[in-house]
C-alpha cells in the first residue's frame, strides 16, 4: 500500500518539476536557445551539454523544448479529451439515434490512418505547431469517446439515476451533476495518458521532420541532432537528453495518471 | 369506497429479440388495474417478470410500447407541458439496491438538498425541510455529512425515502425495497413505510417477490406471471 | 464412522480486527465454538456481525489489513500458524468455501467438465479421463439429468439455478471435510432457495462433511442445522442445538430477532446496529435491550450453560 502512494507522489512531483520548466523557462536557462555560440562544442563549464550545430546550447534548448512539447501534449489531449467527453456523453445517455450517428462518426473517425494524415496535412499546409495540435486532437477523440460511452451506459442504469429522473431533474442537470462525476475516474487517466501519447507522437513527427522549426521542442531536437550529425559523431549528450526528458515525461504523467484511478476495495461485511 | 386514484390500461411492453428473427418478446402483456388512493396495491411475481418495468412505466420514467396509464383520470401520455409537472412530483419511485440508490459522489446532505433546490425552496426553509425529513424517517443529523458508502443498507433506503417525501407525492411505487436489508431492519422499515402512509396518506404500489411481506403490507394484490396478470384481489 | 480428528474444528478466542482510515474495526471480538464431527453449525447474524469474517479467518482469506488473534484448531495444528503453502494445501482440499453468489464465478469461456476437472488434476494429479468420470458421478448424485453433456457444455448455457449447483458441486469435488458456506441463499428467489439448501444437505452426505452455513436468514439455518449460533457485533450471543432454540430462545437480542421475522408479524428491534469501530462498554446489546440492567453498561457477561445451551447474558446467570 504505502508503495503505491510513494510512486503517486513521485508522479505528481516530477510533472510539477516539469509544468515549472515550462513555465519559468525564461528565467531557468543559462542562455537565450537562439543564441549562437560556437558550434558542436563538448559539454563544458558554460554549456552543460554543449551546443548543436548552429551554436545554440543544447540545454537551454531543452528548457525551452518542455514549454513547447508540454503545449503540444497537453494541447492535444484537452481537445481530444473534451470531444470525445461531449460525443462519449452524448452517445452513452441519449442511446437511440444519437448514439448510432455518433459511433458511426467515431468509427469513420477511427479507420483514418492518423499518422499518414498528420503528414499529408503538414506537407500541404505550413508545419505549424497549432496545426499538429489541433490535427491530433481531432484525431484522438475516438478511444476517449468510446470509454467514455461505454461508462456512461453502465452509469445511466443505476438506480440513482432512475431516480433523479423520477424527482423531476432535467437531462442537463442529470450529465452534469449524476453522471459527469461518476465518469471522472476513467476519463482522467485516460486524458494522462493522451498527454503522453500526443507528445510522443509529435516528438516523432518532428523527428520525421514536419515539426515546427520555430518551436524547439524535444523532437525536434532529436531531429537536428540525427540529420546533423550529433550521431554520427557521437555526441550522445545531444541526441540522448531529449529522448531521456521525453520518457521521463510520460513516466511521471502515467504515474500521476494511475493515482486517478478508482480503488473499489472489497469489504467483508 | 376509495377514488381510483391511478389507473393502468392494457400496459404491454416487448423487447425485440433474435439477430435476424425480429421476433417479439412480451415483458409485460395486457396488464391493466386500479389503485386506489390512500391503499397499498401489491404486484407479486417471481424475479425478473418485468415486475420493475411495470413499476418504471407508471412511474413514466420507462414508456410502454402499448396501453395508458392515467393519473386521476388524466392519461399520461396526453398531458400537457403544464399538467405532467405535477404529476411528476405526486408519482415517485423507490428502488430495491440500497447501495444504488444514491449518488455515490454526493454527501446526504447534496443529495436531499439539490432536491429541495429544484422546486426553489428557498436556502432558510430548506435547513429546516431536510431535518424534518430525517426525524421523519428516523435518521439522526450527523449522516449529513457522509457518503452513501460510509451508510448501512437501512440507513441509504432511509434516506432514498427522505429524498421522496421531500417533495410531499401523493404515490410512492416501492420496488422491492426491503429485499436488500437484513431481517430486522426489514421490519424497521416495513413498519415506517406503514406509519406514513397514514400519517401522510399515502397510496403505495407494493412490487415483491416475498409473499409474507405482501401480506404485511399491502390491501389489493395483483399477481404477474408469465408477462400476464393473473388476478387481482 | 467420520473421523474425529479429521473433521473438526475447534475455534478459540477468534479476534479480528481491521484497521481503516476511520479507526479499527472491531469485526470479530473473542469468538469460539466448536465444529462437531459431521454436524452442520449455523453462524447467524445480520450485517456486520463478523459472520463472514470468521469463515474467511478460517482459511485466512482475509484482507491485507487485517489482524487475527487467537487459535483455530485443524487436525492439531493452528491454522492461523500455517504458511500458505500449507494453507493452499488445506484450502479447496480439506476446508472448502462456497462463496456467495457462485453463479457468477464460473469461467465463461471454459467447459464446465474443465472447470470441474480442473481442481481433480491440480491437486490430485489426476488424469484427465478420470477427472472426467469422478466429475460426471458428481453431476449424477447432485442429480443432473445429462452428465455427459453438461460436461462438454458451457456457462452461457446454463441457467442461473444449474450455474449455481455446478459451482458448490466444484466446491467439494475434492471431498473435503469442512465445507463452509457463505451466505449461499442470499438473493435468490425462494425456488432457487431450496434448491441451494438440498443440495448443500446432500454434498454434506456424500462425504459426511461437517459443515459451517452462515446466512442472516434465519428460516434456512433453522432447515438445514444442527446446531446454531447467534452472532451480533462480532460475538456469539447465543449457541445451541437449532431445534431447541426456535423452540425458545433464551438471549433477549435471539428473542427480538426472532418477532422481526415475518411469521410473527415483522416486530421491528429498537435502534440500530452498533458501531464496529467505537462498540457500547458493556455488554454490545444493552443499548437496545428492554431487559437491561444496571451491570450491563460496565461488564460484559460471561456465558451460561442451560441444558446445551450457551448464553451470554446476566438474566441467566
Amino acid at each position: 500500500m504505502k508503495n503505491k502512494t510513494t510512486l503517486n507522489r513521485l508522479g505528481l512531483v516530477l510533472v510539477a518539476l516539469f509544468v515549472l520548466v515550462a513555465v519559468f523557462a525564461d528565467i531557468i536557462t543559462p542562455h537565450s536557445p537562439w543564441k549562437r555560440f560556437e558550434p558542436y562544442e563538448k559539454p563544458s563549464k558554460d554549456h552543460w551539454l554543449g551546443t548543436n550545430d548552429i551554436g545554440n546550447d543544447i540545454l537551454s534548448e531543452l528548457i525551452y523544448g518542455t514549454r513547447a512539447s508540454l503545449i503540444v501534449g497537453l494541447g492535444a489531449a484537452a481537445i481530444a479529451t473534451l470531444l470525445g467527453l461531449l460525443i462519449g456523453l452524448a452517445s452513452g445517455y441519449f442511446k437511440g439515434p444519437v448514439d448510432e450517428w455518433l459511433m458511426g462518426i467515431t468509427d469513420i473517425f477511427l479507420m483514418i490512418p492518423r499518422i499518414p494524415l498528420i503528414i499529408i496535412l503538414a506537407a500541404f499546409l505550413k508545419s505549424s505547431f497549432w496545426i499538429i495540435m489541433l490535427a491530433l486532437g481531432f484525431l484522438w477523440w475516438t478511444s476517449t469517446a468510446r470509454i467514455v460511452r461505454s461508462r456512461t451506459l453502465q452509469v445511466r442504469e443505476m438506480d440513482f439515476v432512475a431516480s433523479s429522473k423520477c424527482l423531476g431533474f432535467k437531462n442537463r442537470y442529470i450529465l452534469l451533476s449524476d453522471i459527469l462525476p461518476n465518469i471522472f475516474p476513467v476519463v482522467v487517466p485516460k486524458f494522462m495518458l493522451t498527454v503522453a501519447t500526443a507528445m510522443i507522437s509529435e516528438a516523432s513527427l518532428s523527428f520525421l521532420g514536419l515539426g515546427d522549426p520555430s518551436m524547439k521542442s524535444w523532437g525536434l531536437m532529436i531531429n537536428f541532432a540525427f540529420i546533423k550529425g550529433g550521431l554520427i559523431n557521437e555526441m550522445w549528450w545531444w541526441y540522448l537528453s531529449p529522448g531521456v526528458c521525453i520518457i521521463l515525461f510520460v513516466f511521471s504523467i502515467v504515474l500521476l495518471g494511475f493515482s486517478f484511478e478508482e480503488h473499489r476495495e472489497i469489504v467483508i461485511r | 369506497m376509495c377514488a381510483v386514484q391511478l389507473e393502468v390500461r392494457n400496459i404491454s411492453k416487448t423487447y425485440e429479440t433474435g439477430l435476424f428473427s425480429r421476433k417479439a418478446r412480451f415483458v409485460l402483456e395486457n396488464i391493466s388495474f386500479d389503485v386506489q388512493e390512500g391503499r397499498t396495491f401489491g404486484i407479486v411475481g417471481e424475479s425478473g417478470t418485468g415486475k420493475t418495468t411495470l413499476g418504471k412505466i407508471i412511474a413514466a420514467i420507462e414508456k410502454p410500447t402499448a396501453g395508458e396509464i392515467l393519473f386521476r383520470g388524466n392519461t399520461l401520455a396526453v398531458m400537457k407541458r403544464k399538467e405532467f409537472p405535477t404529476f411528476r412530483r405526486n408519482v415517485q419511485m423507490m428502488f430495491q439496491d440500497p447501495e444504488g440508490s444514491l449518488n455515490p459522489k454526493k454527501t446526504i446532505r447534496k443529495s436531499l438538498d439539490e432536491v429541495l433546490r429544484l422546486i426553489k425552496m428557498p436556502k432558510g426553509t430548506r435547513e429546516y425541510a431536510i431535518r424534518d425529513s430525517l426525524l421523519t424517517v428516523g435518521l439522526s443529523r450527523e449522516i449529513l455529512v457522509r457518503y452513501p458508502n460510509q451508510l448501512s443498507g437501512g440507513q441509504n433506503q432511509r434516506v432514498a425515502l427522505a429524498r421522496i417525501l421531500l417533495l410531499e407525492p401523493e404515490v410512492i411505487i416501492l420496488d422491492e425495497p426491503t429485499s436488500a436489508l437484513d431481517i430486522s431492519v426489514q421490519a424497521q422499515i416495513l413498519n415506517l413505510l406503514k406509519d406514513l402512509q397514514l400519517k401522510k396518506a399515502l397510496t403505495y404500489i407494493f412490487i415483491s417477490h416475498d409473499m409474507d411481506v405482501i401480506r404485511f403490507m399491502c390491501h389489493d394484490i395483483g399477481i404477474i406471471k408469465n408477462s400476464k396478470l393473473l388476478a387481482t384481489c | 464412522m467420520p473421523d474425529e480428528a479429521t473433521s473438526s474444528l475447534n475455534i478459540r478466542e477468534l479476534k479480528v480486527t481491521f484497521d481503516t482510515p476511520l479507526g479499527t474495526v472491531k469485526a470479530v471480538d473473542d469468538v469460539s465454538f466448536e465444529l462437531n464431527a459431521g454436524e452442520t453449525l449455523a453462524l447467524v447474524g445480520e450485517t456486520g456481525c463478523g459472520k463472514s469474517v470468521v469463515a474467511h479467518s478460517i482459511l485466512k482469506l482475509l484482507p491485507a489489513n487485517a489482524k487475527i488473534k487467537g487459535q483455530i484448531l485443524f487436525r492439531n495444528q493452528n491454522l492461523l500458524k500455517l504458511g500458505e503453502k500449507d494453507l493452499a494445501q488445506i484450502r479447496g482440499k480439506e476446508i472448502s468455501l462456497i462463496m456467495q453468489n457462485p453463479a457468477l464465478a464460473l469461467n465463461p469461456v471454459y467447459s464446465i467438465g474443465h472447470q470441474m476437472t480442473e481442481p481433480l488434476m491440480v491437486h490430485e494429479g489426476m488424469r484427465k479421463a478420470k477427472a472426467i468420470l469422478k466429475a460426471k458421478d458428481l453431476l449424477k448424485r447432485l442429480r443432473f439429468i445429462g452428465p455427459d453433456v453438461a460436461t462438454r457444455a458451457y456457462p452461457f448455457e446454463m441457467s442461473g439455478g444449474m450455474k449455481q449447483r455446478i459451482l458448490i458441486g466444484i466446491s467439494v469435488i475434492l471431498n473435503p471435510k469442512i465445507i463452509i458456506a457463505d451466505e449461499p441463499t442470499t438473493g435468490l428467489d425462494s425456488r432457487l432457495r431450496d434448491m441451494v439448501l438440498e443440495e448443500l444437505r446432500l454434498v454434506k452426505e456424500m462425504d459426511r462433511s461437517s459443515m459451517i452455513f452462515i446466512s442472516h436468514d434465519l428460516k434456512a439455518a433453522r432447515e438445514i442445522s444442527d446446531r446454531i449460533a447467534i452472532m451480533y457485533a462480532g460475538e456469539i450471543l447465543e449457541i445451541g442445538s437449532t431445534a431447541e432454540f426456535f423452540k425458545e430462545p433464551f438471549h433477549p437480542y435471539s428473542k427480538k430477532l426472532l418477532d422481526s421475522l415475518p411469521e410473527r408479524g415483522f416486530n421491528p428491534i429498537p435502534g440500530t446496529s452498533p458501531s464496529v469501530i467505537h462498540p457500547p462498554e458493556g455488554c454490545k446489546f444493552h443499548p437496545r435491550c428492554t431487559s437491561r440492567k444496571e451491570i450491563c453498561s460496565k461488564e460484559s457477561p460471561d456465558f451460561v450453560r442451560i441444558k446445551d445451551r450457551d448464553i451470554k447474558c446476566v438474566l441467566y446467570s
